[in-house]
């Protein structure tokens, strides 16, 4: 007696289709045995099944049942097949027929029930892509799947409840998608900006960097501020789009990074790995390849405090995410591809010693060691920033007694607003052209959205001139001109914003390799 | 391809007076007479160094934008620096071939063969059809380089070098003649630099030029009158900063203005070359 149950194997975020095939045989000796390349993970299922079974008091036979997982050359990852096999032997040994067009994806606790299991959002986008009408995924997974639309999703909660409504016993609706509380869209962050006191160029960079989508690299002694400001960033940046947020929520989903009941996720995320991550941290990896900071930071912010401490080998592997927006990443088992649209935010100090044109300390380190130390991040990292800024100390006492100071403090949530109207005008402006951000503009974008005058030119080449840009950060002026007039909301791009955007050119001491 | 002949009147009255000029020229765009009004020959090595990219860029940018029309012989190295340079800075460019009007020698830049004509600029050969360049091709289009130019600005040059041709027939009608010095220990400023020695003017700096044709640099150097003049604000900006190096933050918060705006305003006097910027404070300078 054979019977053939859908399910999916999910590698990165990816999903094929996988017949769960379940014969208990009339002959032979009784064994379970399951093939189709499982790993250890789905080999143990056999003991999740048979538990939950007996615990469930339902009968599991003792005889001859082969699980087969076709397609069977692909390797069968996780305990998500749990459920399908339960089902498959539940099926013909109380003999019932299985509903047409529907995926069962889930793991099995040994009482029966069923756990959160991991990448149910892209287990409902695999049947509304193949036209599966039903999923029935575990009840903690469900609200998550359910976010895709035209797909029933049915939560459940133990065998014992499936079964019941397997035999018409009672009737179950498909779950309807509901936001939840914590992720919904956290208005403070760590520190608001009005909490920094002065630094008001470097928050201005922030602001364009947050409108843009600028990579942004501060230079600055230590205490003055940077990762305080980092901090503050996610306070001023836009909620996520539709689009994106489920570019999001598919990765964390996939990596088993959404909690039960979890939702899809709204706001940007912000990560700040510590100095001694490995490249696989960083980019992704190992055996079954896991996204990294980069994916995990994708549409929302990666902040290396301290970049001139990371290992080279670190620092060079992302080039290829600024690059490119995504990650390939090649194993033995496989090759998988995440995403990794993120800004870039890192801070270094000027020298090792921290107080290279501090105003009242003295610098005491030698010329060969700041070289050394910033030639730790290489020309082509640094040409991939387009945002330059140098901090210096403030003096907080007297800053805070300044009515002049005070006064032009801005809340996050006010700079939020210009952000997010500039965001919305490149929305539209790159409608057509498969990009969200200014900083994504490639040369064909430019010469099509940055128109800019006689005059204009003329400035640039001047610039080029007293300031020795390279033709890279030519264009990085242009770009960042043009996120200056999307915050004025302007459509041509006028000289008083290449002026400004000339501020954050790349600063001869700290780019040595250009 | 279109062709002019010499009796025509549109022909370019300065390559009309040189000995034996070409009796018709063969042209590809879009002949205007104002093109050939002040014209630069540009020429120098193929084998550039990067020095000589740098100063050819730099130059030939800000004297295309002031107006000139920088002739040169399509080759690659100086003549195609020169070129694109002249297109980036929205000015007019003029390339003499050394083949048939049909051809486009070197291929490689056939790139920039279209983004010359797309932008206005002319090609120009003696010869038809796609006749390929010959070792006699190239002097006779280097004649044709120097005689439709007031001047010939010489970048980098070996001792014998096709440069020197251009500046001989130069010499020979009567046009200005510039050099742009080297390191002496590159072999390729052996050339300019015997230039310079032989009476050829030394050009540093594009103003030595654009003085020569009586025009101003349209740039905001020094000198000009948009780097006399300073607006409310910039003179308030010179007077704090007379006093004492302030950083940009400070500085917005003296003056009560948004730092955006200061931004602009430090970044421009910058560039006219009133203040400079170290570590994070403006000096005047």
């Amino acid at each position: 007696m054979l019977v053939k149950v859908s399910s999916v194997s999910n590698s990165g975020l990816e999903t094929i289709g996988v017949d769960v095939e379940v014969n208990v045989a009339s002959r032979g000796l009784p064994v379970f045995e399951i093939v189709g390349l499982p790993s250890k993970a789905v080999d143990e299922s056999k003991e999740r099944v048979r538990t939950a079974i007996f615990n469930s008091e339902f009968e599991f036979p003792s005889r001859r049942v082969i699980v087969n997982l076709a397609p069977a050359d692909v390797p069968k990852e996780g305990s998500c097949y749990d459920l399908p096999i339960a089902v498959g032997v539940l099926a013909l040994t109380m003999n019932y027929q299985l509903p047409d067009e529907s995926i069962f994806f889930g793991e099995l606790s040994l009482d029966g029930r069923l756990r959160h299991t991991k990448g149910t959002l892209l287990v409902s986008l695999f049947a509304k892509e193949k036209r599966i009408k039903n999923v029935f995924v575990p009840k903690a997974s469900a609200n998550e799947a359910a976010i895709v639309k035209g797909v029933n999703v049915y939560a459940i909660e133990s065998l014992n409840e499936l079964l019941l409504y397997l035999s018409g016993e009672i009737k179950l609706e498909p779950v309807k998608y509901r936001e939840i509380k914590y992720n919904q869209p956290v208005e403070k962050s760590e520190f608001d900006m009005a909490e920094i006191l002065g630094q008001e160029q470097a928050k201005r960079a922030m602001e364009i960097s947050a409108s843009g989508g600028h990579n942004l690299f501060m230079v600055g002694a230590p205490g003055s501020g940077k990762t305080m400001l980092a901090r503050a960033l996610p306070g001023i940046l836009p909620l996520l789009t539709e689009d994106e947020s489920l570019e999001v929520t598919k990765i964390y989903s996939a990596s088993g990074r959404i909690p039960p009941e979890g939702s899809l996720i709204r706001t940007r995320s912000f990560r700040s790995p510590h100095h001694t991550i490995s490249q696989v941290g960083l980019i992704g990896g190992g055996t079954r390849p896991q996204p990294g900071e980069v994916s995990l930071a994708h549409r929302g912010v990666l902040f290396l405090d301290e970049f001139n401490e990371f290992t080279r080998g670190v620092i060079e592997v992302l080039r290829q995410p600024v690059e490119d927006g995504s990650v390939g990443i090649s194993r033995s088992r496989g090759r998988v591809s995440y995403p990794s649209r993120f800004m870039l935010i890192a801070s270094s100090n000027p020298c090792p010693c921290g107080y290279l044109y501090h105003p009242k300390k003295e610098c005491t380190c030698t010329q060969r060691e700041i070289e050394k130390y910033t030639q730790r991040i290489s020309g082509p990292i640094l040409d991939r920033i387009d945002i330059h800024i140098r901090m210096s100390i403030v003096d907080i006492k007297e800053l805070s007694e300044s009515e002049q100071v005070i006064k032009m403090q801005e809340p996050s949530s006010k700079i939020r607003e210009r952000v997010i109207r500039a965001r919305r005008l490149q929305e539209k402006r790159f409608s057509k052209d498969n990009i969200h951000t200014n900083a994504e503009m490639k040369n064909k974008h430019i010469k099509k959205y940055c128109y800019l005058s006689k005059e204009i030119r003329q400035v640039l080449i001047q610039a080029g001139i007293s300031f020795q840009l390279s033709a890279r950060s030519y264009f990085k002026i242009i770009k960042i001109s043009r996120t200056i007039a999307d915050l004025d909301g302007l459509s041509d791009i006028t000289l008083s914003h290449i002026a400004e955007a000339l501020q954050y050119r790349p600063k001869a001491q700290i780019e040595r390799g250009l | 391809m279109k062709r002019i002949e010499i009796n025509n009147p549109d022909y370019p009255q300065l390559l009309k007076q040189i000995p034996s000029a070409p009796k018709e020229l063969y042209y590809k765009g879009s002949w205007d007479n104002s093109l050939f009004e002040n014209c630069l020959a540009v020429v120098g090595a193929r084998r550039i160094t990067s020095y000589g990219r740098q100063i050819t860029q730099r130059l030939v940018s800000e004297m295309a934008s002031a107006g000139l029309t920088i002739v040169s012989g399509f080759m690659y190295g100086v003549d195609a620096t020169a070129h694109k340079a002249a297109l980036d800075a929205g000015g007019k460019t003029i390339a003499v071939m050394p083949c048939g009007i049909d051809m486009v020698h070197p291929a490689h830049q056939e790139k920039l063969y279209n983004e010359i004509l797309e932008n206005k600029g002319l090609i120009i050969s003696e010869f038809e059809g796609s006749s390929p360049p010959a070792l006699w091709t190239y002097p006779k289009r280097n004649k044709i380089v120097a005689g439709l130019s007031k001047a010939v600005m010489v970048m980098e040059a070996a001792s014998k070098s096709g440069a020197l041709i251009t500046a001989k027939c130069a010499q020979e009608y009567g046009r200005g003649l510039f050099a742009a010095p080297g390191p002496i220990t590159s072999s390729l400023s052996e050339g300019t630099l015997g230039l310079i020695k032989k009476g050829a003017i030394m050009v540093t700096i594009a103003k030595d030029i654009l003085d020569y044709y009586g025009l101003a640099s349209s740039l905001l150097t020094a000198g000009s009158k948009q780097f006399l003049d300073l607006s409310k604000l910039e003179e308030e900006i010179m007077a704090k900063l007379k006093q004492e190096s302030i950083s940009i933050d400070d500085l917005s918060r003296l003056l009560g203005i948004a730092v955006s705006e200061t931004g602009t305003t430090l970044s421009l006097m910058q560039l006219k070359g009133r203040l400079f910027e170290e570590g994070g404070k403006y000096y005047v300078s």
